[in-house]
């Protein structure tokens, strides 16, 4: 009993590293409506940035947050604004193909700056373990959890309370009507599409104490990603959240009562009796809730 | 013979002379090297090719292809260690298991849209290899698995080289003459207008889910074969290389960079970017890691940008006219339509109706308690307010709703009431139906949007071809025939609906509002036509809103207001019933009518 405790512990925590990737999934596909498959990639160039800001300028991976996160934004801001924004119009096979390019440019780009190698910080605070009733966690976990939390509300803050955040809700429900309301609909795809790499930024920061980084790393992260946006219902921050820590807890529950190397079959296998059976997600969100 | 003397189309023979290059260029440099290359350009444009079946033709952009690829190579390779069986016959065991996978995987998934269906196709990917890896007691797990070193043809393990490149070039014809063969065939039509529309090819008498099927079952079978060749090839075999996701991005790319649902398209492809990564590869040496697929990866971006037709797409026209200039080639000739179907059975009886039909949108009651006869050879006017449900209840007529309750049924062949299960069943019985909102294959020619139609009782395409040309000619799109049906006005496109709805040869049509955006010229041309038809023994029933003609052309008009039916009679009786005037213009007009 305690050890499934113990697991389902460890899956909230593992599952709170999934949302904050995926709720900056959401964003992108729930207001541009593009399914960004670089955005593993993003994950990984923000890895390795905070990686280069320690070893260069000996960042702490948490201080390095702030101007990764601004960096990420700039990425995902001008890849909307150079080649998404253009493709808008474009047949959906050709979005769909022009993320993957990207993709595959970045992880290459990636393998011929920094090898295949593994590349990890020194940043022991992170991997203290911190007692928690009768059970451990590390103190780095427990960080990613809290600003999943954070992240989350701040965001919902910032949706219903802030005249940008209700273009931006406005936009994703209709793109022509909140034009014709004087919304700029390009400026809110350029800041939406940037916020959701922005996320990936925060991510990247905060999952770099626990993990190395290396070129394919994104790719790892992100298919998982999308188990918990389909999970979540695709459109709503929300539903990413709640599903991201339904997968970290079946990911831990599998991997410790099935086998470690069938994990991910359990939840691939979930996301695709979801996908065509449920597609509006597990909690009915998938309705344009945003 | 038939065969032999395409030898003089141009179009045959200069793709023949460019083909042979693939053998003849690395025979006359003879380094093991280039054989190399172009050894993986054939297996590359093969499997792009393969993959164009589904990702091209039938719009499903699998990401996940190279399922396909290791269940065949990984089968062959078992079949060699555990019974010594030669992978010539272990490839079409490869096969077989790869199309049995292709319909599980292609069942469910074909429902899914764009990009969800991609995602789908590579959780398929990513399970399937790591239970590869899980079940290591079969497989060897992610150690891989050495094919064992019997040389010979019979082993299809070889010290020349150029052996392994007389095979990958036939496995590349092999999917080139497959390609070509879905292209000019009914399957390729229909997988076409499948892609551009899944409910006007439903309304054609096109099973979807059926000919999606078709199509991923040929593409996981030619791409199988070739990954039993290349894992020979490679003498081992592991799952990171054999599900690779990367692989499976590589082949989609080429093919959209070639021309996505050409034929040609993906070897182009493969050619334009292939050899300048290996060539890297292997001159640059390890210092090159990754520098292959940052080319693919940008030339796949700046391709999305600028050409996003492909090759083939953008320059497609151009060099196809340029063939067609040079001796030998060949004028079309158009044959004689096929007879028409003639319409059977008897003058007067009823050959559809509905009983009690009742259609509910969560508490909106769309169509209640609707009972309608339609007699053969008969004209039925549908008219009502907007918002009446009158679409709804052609929807159900049609197949493409479900009713709540009550019942639609349909004459057959045989004289029997009956209720086809789905919307293309009812098209194959004989219900013709066109949308309100016109429904065009957009990137099909006028003439292949009516062919799509045509196919339904002309399995042949030239037949479909001809009698799609009779329909044209009918409706007055003759002259319209070539031009993609994305360029046509709403008034042409209006009329496009009507003429692939009417190359079904239906025997029961319904007509959504077909008069909108024509003019008067026109509009009388119609109802001339559809009186035409309607004496071929074709019964008719036609929602419209233009009044004039609707009150000239029905033989009895039901008029339908907020689901229901509230008159029902001549055209005369109807228009001074004063329920009707209510429906249409208020309780007040009717009163000061002194109704």
């Amino acid at each position: 009993m305690d050890v499934t405790a113990q697991l389902i512990l460890n899956g909230i925590m593992l599952g709170s590293m999934y949302a904050i990737i995926a709720v900056g999934l959401t964003l992108i596909f729930g207001i541009v409506r593009v399914v960004n498959f670089a955005h593993g990639e993003f994950l990984m160039v923000g890895m390795y940035a905070v990686y280069l800001f320690n070893k260069q300028m000996g960042l702490h991976p948490y201080v390095s947050a702030l101007p990764v996160v601004v960096l990420l934004f700039l990425l995902g801001a001008l890849i909307q604004r150079f080649i998404i924004q253009k493709l808008l119009n474009a047949d959906e096979h050709i979005q769909i193909f022009a993320t993957v390019g990207l993709s595959t440019a970045l992880i290459n780009l990636a393998l011929i700056l920094f090898g295949a190698d593994l590349y990890s910080v020194n940043a022991p605070a992170a991997r203290q373990p911190v007692p928690l009733g009768s059970f451990n966690v590390l103190s780095g976990h427990i960080v990613i959890f809290c600003a999943a939390l954070a992240l989350v509300a701040g965001l919902h803050m910032f949706m219903q309370r802030t005249a940008l955040g209700r273009a931006i809700r406005a936009t994703a429900q209709n793109r022509y009507a909140a034009q014709l309301m004087g919304v700029k609909v390009e400026r809110i795809y350029i800041i939406s599409f940037g916020l959701g790499a922005a996320c990936v930024g925060l991510a990247a920061a905060l999952i770099m104490p626990l993990y190395p980084v290396s070129p394919t790393i994104g790719t790892y992260f992100v298919l998982t990603a999308f188990v918990v946006v389909v999970l979540g219902g695709m459109r709503s921050m929300y539903g990413a959240f709640f599903g991201a820590l339904i997968i970290g807890i079946v990911d831990s529950l599998s991997g410790y009562y099935i086998a470690p190397d069938l994990k991910e079959v359990v939840y691939f296998a979930i996301f695709i009796l979801i996908l065509i059976f449920k597609p509006t997600g597990l909690f009915g969100f998938g309705r344009g809730t945003e | 013979m038939r065969y032999l003397s395409e030898l003089t189309n141009p179009r045959v023979y200069v793709a023949l002379a460019a083909l042979s290059l693939l053998l003849i260029v690395p025979a006359l440099i003879g380094s093991a090297f280039w054989i190399h290359i172009f050894v993986t350009i054939c297996v590359f444009g093969a499997l792009s090719t393969a993959w164009n079946i589904v990702g091209g033709y039938a719009g499903q952009l699998s990401l996940g292809h190279t399922i396909f690829y290791g269940l065949g190579g990984y089968t062959t390779a078992l079949l060699i260690q555990h019974f010594g069986l030669t992978p010539w016959v272990g490839m079409f065991a490869g096969a077989a298991v790869s199309v049995v996978v292709a319909v599980g995987i292609g069942y469910p998934c074909f429902r899914l849209r764009g990009p969800f269906f991609s995602l789908a196709t590579i959780a398929f990917l990513e399970v399937i290899r790591l239970l590869v890896i899980h079940f290591n007691g079969l497989t060897g797990g992610s150690a891989g698995l050495i094919v064992p070193l019997q040389i010979g043809w019979e082993w299809m393990i070889f010290r020349e080289k150029m052996n392994y490149l007389y095979i990958a070039f036939g496995l590349l014809l092999l999917a080139l003459v497959v390609s070509l063969a879905i292209r000019n065939s009914r399957l390729g039509f229909y997988l076409t207008a499948v892609r551009e529309r899944e409910d006007a090819a439903q309304a054609a008498g096109v099973h979807n889910a059926q000919v999606k099927l078709y199509a991923v079952m040929i593409s996981a079978a030619l791409t199988s074969f070739v990954g039993a060749f290349h894992a020979m090839y490679m003498t081992f075999l592991e799952p990171a290389t054999m599900f690779s996701l990367a692989t499976a991005v590589e082949v989609a790319m080429f093919a959209l960079i070639g021309g996505l649902g050409t034929v040609a398209g993906p070897l182009l492809g493969t050619l334009l970017v292939v050899p300048i990564a290996e060539a890297a590869r292997g001159w640059l040496g390890a210092s090159a890691n990754g520098l292959h697929g940052l080319v693919y990866g940008s030339v796949l971006v700046l391709m999305t940008l600028t050409l996003p037709g492909g090759l083939v797409g953008t320059f497609g026209p151009r060099v196809t006219a340029w063939l067609d200039k040079l001796p030998g080639a060949r004028k079309r000739v158009d044959r004689d339509p096929p007879p028409l179907r003639k319409v059977a059975g008897t003058k007067g009886e009823v050959v559809l109706e509905t009983r009690n039909l009742k259609k509910l949108f969560g508490g909106l009651v769309a169509t209640d308690n609707v009972t309608v006869d339609l007699k053969r050879g008969e004209i039925l006017g549908i008219i009502g307010p907007n918002g009446a449900g009158k679409t709804t209840l052609f929807n159900q007529m049609s197949g493409f709703l479900k009713p709540t309750s009550g019942t639609i049924t349909v004459r057959n062949a045989k004289g029997e009431m009956v209720t086809p299960d789905s919307a293309d069943g009812f098209a194959r019985l004989g219900v013709g139906r066109t949308f309100q909102i016109v429904q065009p294959f957009g990137k099909l020619s006028v003439i292949e949007n009516i062919m799509i139609g045509a196919f339904l009782h002309h399995p042949h395409v030239e037949d479909a071809r001809a009698s799609a040309l009779r329909v044209a000619r009918l409706v007055g799109l003759e002259a319209l025939k070539d031009v993609e049906a994305r360029n046509l006005p709403i008034g042409d496109l209006k009329r496009l609906e009507v003429a692939r709805t009417l190359a079904t040869e239906p025997s029961i049509l319904l007509l959504d509002e077909v008069m909108a955006g024509q003019s008067q010229a026109d509009t009388q041309k119609m109802v001339e036509i559809i009186r035409a038809i309607r004496d071929t023994g074709v019964s008719v029933i036609a929602i419209e809103h233009n009044m004039h003609a609707i009150m000239s052309l029905s033989d009895r008009i039901v008029v339908v207001d907020s689901g229901k039916v509230i008159a029902e009679g001549d055209p005369k009786t109807v228009v001074t019933n004063r329920k009707v005037i209510e429906a249409y213009l208020g309780e007040d007009f009717a009163n000061a009518q002194g109704l």
